[in-house]
């Protein structure tokens, strides 16, 4: 494939624009020789026309281009393009007017191939400072754009188009219909010239100096056309260049344009400061309602409202204090005052009533802002903005001034609707600020919840003579049930079951003692009343005083068959009896560890062994299952339990514990939850040691 | 829910408790009771009569004043305990080391 060369549409267009140009004046100078050597030269003045209106819109495709290019151009760069062209082209004519003087009455003054020339070279000046300001103030007009203005600008630009080719048809008569195309655009073009819209963001500044530039098109354009008329209209040219219709549009649209403008931006200097004014407040109030990101801080929203409320309100002087738990005598702020000063204006309006009933507690819910009189040697008013969040107050702006009530109105709308979306602002920052915060604890509490699993076995010890099953549920992320196992040799095993008092995070935190102390103690081989006693020695030394654990250990011999059993304060463990056919609780004493801190404890530990039968079945659970309790507040109870047991003992330890939570499950009802930790072990022996 | 009525009788303070202490609320049993301490009190009687459930939390208040109690020579005596809560009090062990009464005469009398 051919990759055809990008045109570069604005240089190809000034080239033809020069070369158009060029053959224009070649054709004129070629007719005017044949006019003077009295012969036809053959050329038709359509040829003149055509490429006169080729001359235009490759001017126009030119500049339309280059425009659009340079997007940045900002209103007063756009006009001293207009008003800079518009030098040059003067500077040209003034030149070739010059020039003309200094020739005097010489021969070559009243050449004609030398004016013809110059007047070509003026009618290029002005085409192109014509059609170039015209788009300048097509941008312009075109700023704030509706779908009227611009059909308005489209039919304008039809009208131009055709306004160029009318010279086909009247033949330079100018007829009827030269004069109504000429009302027809000129009535166009005031229309187009009432959208000045870009005037009012000009600074004050900006306006003069657009002022300026506008001045020196409003005195080019008038030299030109004045030119035109006086001078190019009285020599009969071969060929009418200047009086084209086009042309004559033209001139009259950047002439009212430029004088429209140039007045209203005149009548727009006093208030120009009104409306920058509130320019920056709007600009302030984006700033301020802009929610304040993690990194930044609350002091530069404040900051903001400072600066912002001061400007709104032409304060002389500013502070601001902030009640803050950080600074217990208040945080502090000052704008162009001291704390001399400060301290001596607090001092004269804190007497004042209403200050004291917006001190108190009984103010109003609607806080607005309070416009004081002092009598101060400097300042004479003073405005009070308070900073509300959540209905309290967490501090306020004073401004000062000079002048005696020195602040309207329309500042303290401002100004309070300030206060409020900067209160906003912090507010939402302190929000945004608790919900990380508290992301991050949910994210520590589900570390804290793996580890807790974690530390409940995942592998049961036991041997081919019983099944063992266990489950365990936490009422918040992180309980304080315990369970646990421990292998003493090939057929003596240690199971453990514990509760500590309360629940939540404290909870969690005792049972991972809990289960160090066991794994640590167990290994001493310890018959359970030893253990007990050990474990509350240890415990007594690390649990909260108002904190307990209860624990059930069994130490099973499948060897001799016999389970020797302690109870610390835990809720009794339930057997079932194959041989009798029922199932009973263990009943035997005991005091829950960390109760009785001294020697006295040994005297509340029982310890007992027990023979145990194939199919004889432990269930060991904490109180969250005895406790939970349905809509009726009733708790489920230890005989429901044993009622359970007694009809599912046939079961494999798995199927009892699914049969017993599902029946909890039920009688607590589908959707209420049960708000203790509880957990549940069930072991089924199941044959005859041959050894025993 | 938990409501506390604190009430002067001969020399004793009657503490009556309605409700239900669990671990949210164990904090009021616990203020309630270092108030009366605090008060003077060398005799108290907890009513345990509107009492329908106590927690692990709940009994670790009574827990903790054991030994300060002994030591100070305070009397803490529980009376019209319902049997479920006194249940608890009997699996824990602590019927062993509090003064618990089927009622108040029983628990004036001792």
């Amino acid at each position: 494939m051919i990759k055809l060369p990008q045109i570069h549409i604005g240089k190809l267009s000034l080239l033809l624009a020069i070369l158009v140009w060029l053959g224009l004046l070649f054709v004129n100078l070629v007719r005017l020789v044949g006019v003077l050597n009295e012969m036809d030269s053959g050329i038709a003045i359509e040829f003149t026309w055509i490429l006169q209106i080729l001359y235009f819109i490759t001017v126009y495709s030119f500049y339309k281009y280059s425009i659009n290019k340079s997007t940045q151009s900002d209103f007063l760069n756009l006009i001293w393009r207009g008003a800079s062209t518009g030098i040059f082209a003067v500077t040209v004519y003034l030149i070739i007017g010059f020039f003309y003087t200094s020739l005097g009455e010489s021969k070559l003054a009243g050449d004609p191939f030398l004016k013809t020339f110059f007047y070509h070279v003026r009618f290029g000046l002005m085409t192109v400072f014509l059609i170039s300001t015209s788009l300048l103030w097509q941008h312009l007009i075109l700023y704030q754009k509706t779908k009227r203005v611009v059909k308005q600008w489209q039919a304008y630009e039809i009208a131009l188009l055709v306004a160029m080719f009318l010279v086909f048809f009247d033949r330079e008569a100018y007829e009827y219909s030269f004069y109504f195309g000429m009302v027809l655009l000129g009535i166009l073009a005031v229309i187009l010239s009432t959208n000045l819209k870009w005037i009012p963001y000009l600074t004050f500044k900006e306006k003069w100096k657009s002022l300026l530039f506008l001045a020196i098109i409003i005195l080019a354009i008038s030299y030109m056309l004045w030119y035109t008329v006086s001078v190019d209209m009285e020599y009969d040219y071969l060929a009418n260049l200047m009086g084209n219709l086009f042309v004559i549009s033209l001139f009259w649209f950047i002439l009212v344009y430029a004088v429209l403008s140039f007045l209203v931006t005149l009548f727009n200097l006093p208030t120009s400061s009104v409306f920058e004014q509130k320019l920056t407040e709007a600009i302030n109030f984006q700033r301020l309602s802009q929610s304040i990101q993690p990194e930044e801080n609350e002091e530069q929203v404040l900051d903001i409202l400072m600066d912002s409320c001061m400007s709104a309100a032409y304060a002389d002087a500013a502070w601001l204090a902030m009640k803050s738990e950080e600074f217990p005598e208040g945080f502090f702020q000052e704008r162009f005052i001291d704390r001399k000063t400060r301290e001596e204006i607090s001092a004269l309006i804190e007497p004042q009533k209403t200050i004291r009933d917006w001190e108190s507690e009984k103010r109003p819910d609607n806080l607005s802002p309070i416009n004081l009189r002092i009598a101060h040697s400097k300042y004479e008013s003073i405005l009070l903005v308070p900073l509300v969040i959540n209905k309290s107050v967490i501090g306020k702006i004073v401004l000062c001034k000079e002048v005696r009530d020195g602040f309207n109105k329309e500042m303290l709308n401002i100004i309070s609707t300030f206060g409020r979306q900067a209160c906003i602002a912090v507010e939402n920052h302190r929000l945004l600020n608790q919900a990380i915060l508290n992301e991050r604890y949910q994210e520590e509490l589900k570390i804290a919840q793996r580890v807790q699993k974690s530390l409940l076995p995942t592998q049961l010890d036991h041997n081919e003579y019983f099944d063992i099953c266990a489950f365990s549920n936490a009422a918040d992320e992180v309980g304080g049930d315990y369970y646990d196992t421990y292998k003493l040799d090939e057929n003596r095993f240690v199971l453990i079951i514990g509760d500590v008092s309360g629940k939540g995070t404290s909870a969690a935190f005792h049972m991972s003692q809990m289960k160090g102390i066991f794994q640590s103690l167990i290994q001493l081989n310890l018959s359970p009343s030893e253990f007990m006693i050990k474990a509350n020695a240890a415990l007594s030394k690390c649990l909260e005083r108002n904190h307990f654990i209860t624990a059930s250990i069994f130490i099973i011999n499948t060897a001799k068959q016999t389970i020797c059993h302690s109870r610390a304060g835990h809720v009794p463990t339930l057997i079932h009896k194959k041989k009798l056919n029922k199932s009973e609780y263990l009943e035997i004493d005991g005091l829950g560890l960390g109760i009785l801190r001294n020697k006295q404890y040994e005297n509340h530990v029982v310890e007992r062994t027990f023979t145990y039968q194939p199919g004889d079945v432990l269930v060991l659970f904490t109180d969250g299952i005895v406790e939970a309790k349905n809509n009726n507040s009733n708790q489920f109870g230890y005989e429901r339990v044993r009622t359970l047991l007694e009809v599912y003992n046939e079961l494999n330890p798995q199927e009892i514990q699914t049969k017993i939570i599902d029946s909890l499950h039920d009688f607590v009802g589908g959707d209420r939850l049960i708000d203790d930790d509880y957990s549940m072990m069930v072991v089924k022996f199941t044959k005859q040691n041959k050894a025993s | 829910m938990l409501t506390i009525e604190t009430q002067e009788e001969n020399g004793h303070t009657i503490l009556r408790l309605t409700g239900e202490v669990d671990a949210s609320n164990s904090v009021i049993l616990d203020e309630a009771i270092t108030k009366v301490v605090a008060d003077g009190s060398s005799s108290i009687l907890v009513d345990g009569a509107g009492l329908e459930y106590i927690s692990s939390a709940g009994l670790g208040v009574f827990m903790s004043y054991l030994e300060d109690f002994q030591e100070k020579e305070i009397d803490l005596k529980i009376y019209s305990l319902s049997e479920r809560v006194y249940e608890v009090f009997k699996i824990l062990g602590l019927d062993q080391l509090m003064h618990i009464y089927p009622n108040k005469k029983t628990a004036l009398e001792s």
